[in-house]
């Protein structure tokens, strides 16, 4: 992601290349291709591990990105949000159809975004490169706990349910549950109430 | 199962179909619900866009090159052209056209022409070792460039008599696969000027004598002229007395033409 326009500015920038993708400018689609690349695969990658079947994913994504930028309603949802939809999608498809087995990794987040969201005094959410959406999930992400984290966490990035999460975890399936109901409460109330 | 009536259970679903966890049947049963209820689509667009920043959460990788390579071909999208320096767009295209064209008759033809053109002019046989037919927009031939690697000399012909406005001078051009383009000096004039300016540091061009319309110029072979990574000869419009820019040409593509190794 480019660094030198702050995030909000490029999701307003992102936006306006997908709508013209949708119109077909192929010049646009390699602009949003440029500025939100190394985002997705660095996702893709997340969830893949391994190199090529994240290139496999991003490829797919931005094939289907190209192909449907038409159907893209900016009003429901941010064109950020609505790639990474398309990746986890590819990326959970691919793992279903291929039966690859993926190393499940119950860290969940990279390194410096797991301490930021340990304590978000020593490591600033707002120095991390991500878009203001991501920070203000990240916010309320710190004020849930750490179990609770996880479990969500995994859930997203590997397609597990609630039993498979339950087995990973050495908890019981209940424990699982409730602690990603009141998880998804909690960031919900808290994203409604703005950013900090 | 109705649900419409249950807003706690609806936003549950949702939230769990968006995360992933509602599974199966009853993930199937939801999408069903889905089609008709868009309430319950609206709801899941707000689950969405507040979990899907957790991809976020990774951190950023660069892709390698070829992911965008094989996007674009897939497509079947023109690369951006704006980006590319007009020299690059002049080579790839050309170097489309001509291997649609077929480029083993189409050198066939050039030799040919060559032979035919070059044979009764030479006080000696030359040798011919490249071979350029420079073709106009609408793919005339236009000029007929060999060179002569063994005696180091180079031919030029116009095949089509071109006008050139007074304040203007065509220049020749070898452009390489990579880098700018080099230039051989200026054609079609009654005097060809001879190009002294320094080329980014680089000692003064060669002297290229005369290359009028209406008969074959032989001169001296530029030492930058050949080699294997020249691809393409191209004549440019430039200024009276050739490009301003020291590193490539300034004006328009006017005729081009793969420089053949024979």
């Amino acid at each position: 992601m480019a660094t030198s326009s702050p995030p909000d500015v490029l999701q307003a920038q992102m936006k306006t290349w997908l709508l013209a993708t949708g119109r077909q400018d192929s010049a646009a689609f390699r602009a949003l291709y440029d500025a939100a690349s190394a985002k997705l695969f660095g996702f893709a990658l997340r969830i893949l591990i391994k190199h090529e079947l994240a290139e496999e994913v991003l490829q797919e994504s931005f094939v289907s990105i190209w192909n449907n930028a038409a159907s893209y309603q900016s009003q429901l949802s941010a064109p950020m949000t609505w790639m990474a939809t398309i990746v986890r999608n590819k990326a959970f498809d691919l793992l279903r159809r291929a039966d690859h087995a993926v190393e499940i990794d119950s860290e969940g987040f990279d390194q410096e975004v797991m301490q930021a969201l340990e304590d978000p005094a020593a490591t600033p959410i707002e120095a991390l490169q991500m878009s203001g959406d991501a920070k203000a999930l990240a916010h309320c992400f710190a004020t849930i706990e750490g179990q609770h984290r996880q479990v969500i966490a995994l859930a997203f990035y590997h397609d597990l349910s609630h039993s498979e999460v339950a087995n990973q975890m050495a908890l019981p399936i209940g424990t699982v549950k409730t602690w990603i109901r009141r998880g998804l409460e909690r960031l919900k109330n808290c994203l409604s109430k703005g950013t900090l | 199962m109705n649900i419409r009536n249950k807003p706690a259970l609806r936003d549950k679903l949702a939230a769990e179909y968006s995360l992933g966890t509602l599974k199966g049947a009853a993930r199937r049963r939801f999408e069903g619900w889905l089609h008709n209820d868009a309430d319950l689509r609206r709801l899941t667009a707000q689950w969405q866009a507040r979990l899907m920043p957790l991809g976020e959460f990774a951190s950023d990788v660069k892709p390698p090159q070829h992911v965008w390579r094989t996007i674009e071909q897939r497509l079947r999208l023109k690369p951006a052209m704006a980006s590319v320096a007009p020299w690059r767009r002049w080579l790839s295209d050309s170097l489309d056209f001509w291997r649609n064209l077929g480029l083993v008759s189409t050198a066939m033809a050039s030799v040919l022409v060559a032979v035919l053109l070059f044979k009764s002019l030479a006080p000696i046989t030359p040798e011919i070792a490249y071979v350029a037919t420079l073709t106009d927009e609408k793919s005339q031939a236009v000029m007929l460039v060999t060179a002569d690697t063994a005696h180091r000399n180079m031919a030029v012909k116009f095949v089509l008599p071109q006008a050139v406005a007074a304040d203007k001078s065509l220049e020749l051009w070898a452009v390489p696969k990579s880098g700018a383009p080099r230039s051989l000096g200026l054609v079609g004039e009654r005097q060809v000027a001879t190009l002294h300016r320094d080329d980014n540091g680089a000692a003064p061009r060669d002297v290229f004598g005369l290359v009028p319309q209406d008969q074959v110029a032989t001169v001296k072979l530029p030492e930058h002229a050949t080699g294997p990574d020249v691809a393409l000869l191209a004549v440019t419009l430039e200024p009276k007395g050739g490009s301003p820019n020291p590193n490539g040409p300034t004006g328009p593509i006017l005729y081009k033409g793969p420089w053949i190794k024979i």
